[in-house]
């Protein structure tokens, strides 16, 4: 699967960083940075993934086949 | 470190759902039982005023991954509570022992029809917002009972199908929380996308069984094919009867998330911070204030110190297309003591600071991350 990130829907919560480090961090002027962008989400960061999507309270973050 | 054998939860909510996260992300690895009434279980409610107004599809993304968590559910109310035998019962005739307990059942909506009157709408779960979406869809006219944010959400949700609305509240739109500044440009935004606004002089009566209209004070009645109510919540607390733990304001908690009862705790919208000498007991149903205080509840039944306070005054709503997002205490008055950018014309960033207390920040209409919203607020403070 892949993450397709809305930024214009994005309001910088930053709850998806909290539960993905590794695929999502707020730079210094707290916009979001996707680190996998176009990418495929490998296998091992799945569940992290999928909760990070879930915890947007704007779905912000849609998953894509 | 003393940690509990069996943690049980009541509230499939976002503060129970953090709290069970944050507990598992502390390496807990006990019990952990969920005892909830929503049949499809936990699901994000901020977009149920919002996005699932509108389109159907976006119930797809509400609901929160929890099969990482090792949970037991229960999907059945909690009905009663016995503090000195610590056992939860459940509406399904369950009899569910704890070390800890986590109250996190949230609010109910509070309504204002008459016993027995039939067909008040109100907004708090998603098959309240299913039902008000269906009804929209199919109405021509709408009156909204209540001025507040869910209110001006669900005529914004009315006025996006076609639909006209009739605002119906006591004091102008978010008067009580955002000050007269706020509430005059807010009101005006309102009428120039066709919202009509009544200020009553008194509390508003559902009129009709089921209910078609509302009766003003003044003897004239207003009348629409689709009346909701959106008059506040009040704490769902019905099944704490007998344990002292709730009184009218709701659950008292301390900077811990401790109740007056060793071993139980509670977070959210169904618990309130015990104030300050001065300060008056109130709920802060917010949720931002659920999500820290489930985190705070983790740590605390864990005997770990808190990771941070059991408060973030921090909100977001959209009227009309007008995103605004409010760092910070509220109700503030007055004018703001700075203005940044154009009020008018909905891309400002509004600030009242006042000696001695915490600034409040307010986005009107300016997409500022929530980030930058609290590094203003920092750096403002004394």
């Amino acid at each position: 699967m892949k993450i397709q990130v809305h930024y214009d829907r994005c309001e910088g919560h930053g709850l998806c960083a909290e539960q993905a480090p590794d695929l999502f961090s707020l730079d210094d002027d707290a916009e979001l940075i996707y680190h996998a962008e176009g990418a495929e989400v490998g296998s091992e960061e799945l569940v992290r993934a999928r909760a990070a999507i879930a915890s947007c309270p704007v779905a912000a973050l849609r998953e894509i086949p | 470190m003393n940690r509990p054998g069996a943690v049980v939860i009541v509230g499939e909510s976002i503060a129970g759902l953090t709290a069970a996260r944050e507990l598992r992300r502390r390496g807990y690895a006990g019990s952990l039982t969920m005892i909830g009434r929503e049949p499809e279980g936990a699901y994000a409610r901020p977009p149920l005023s919002k996005e699932v107004l509108r389109e159907a599809t976006y119930e797809a993304h509400l609901a929160y991954p929890h099969a990482d968590l090792d949970l037991a559910y229960i999907r059945s109310a909690a009905v009663g509570l016995d503090a000195s035998s610590r056992i939860v019962s459940t509406a399904d005739g369950r009899f569910v022992p704890y070390d800890a307990l986590l109250i996190a059942t949230g609010a109910d909506a509070r309504r204002l029809a008459r016993t027995a009157q039939a067909g008040e709408l109100v907004l708090r779960t998603l098959a309240d917002a299913r039902l008000i979406r269906r009804r929209i869809e199919r109405a021509r006219s709408a009156i909204v009972v209540g001025a507040g944010f869910l209110g001006l959400e669900v005529a914004s949700a009315c006025v996006a199908q076609g639909v006209e609305v009739t605002v119906v509240d006591s004091e102008p739109p978010l008067l009580r929380h955002l000050g007269p500044f706020v509430s005059e440009r807010v009101g005006a935004h309102l009428t120039r996308h066709g919202v009509r606004l009544i200020q009553a002089a008194e509390h508003v009566h559902l009129v009709g069984d089921p209910v078609t209209g509302v009766a003003l004070s003044d003897g004239s009645t207003q009348s629409a094919d689709l009346v909701i109510t959106c008059a506040g919540d009040v704490p769902a607390v019905a099944w704490l009867s007998g344990t002292g733990l709730a009184d009218s304001v709701g659950v008292a908690i301390d900077e811990r998330c401790s109740t007056s009862i060793p071993g139980v705790y509670a977070a959210g919208d169904v618990a309130y911070l015990i104030p300050g000498t001065g300060e008056r007991a109130s709920r802060a149903p917010f949720w931002s204030n659920a999500v820290a205080q489930g985190k705070v509840a983790a740590a605390s039944i864990l005997g770990e110190p808190r990771p941070h306070p059991p408060r973030d005054d921090y909100f977001w709503t959209e009227i009309l297309g007008l995103p605004v997002k409010v760092v910070g205490p509220l109700p503030v008055n007055g004018d703001p003591t700075s203005i940044e950018g154009d009020v008018d014309a909905g891309d400002a960033v509004l600030r009242w600071e006042s000696p001695g207390a915490n600034p409040t920040v307010v986005a009107y209409g300016r997409k500022v991350p929530v980030g930058r919203l609290r590094r203003a607020l920092v750096r403002a403070a004394p």
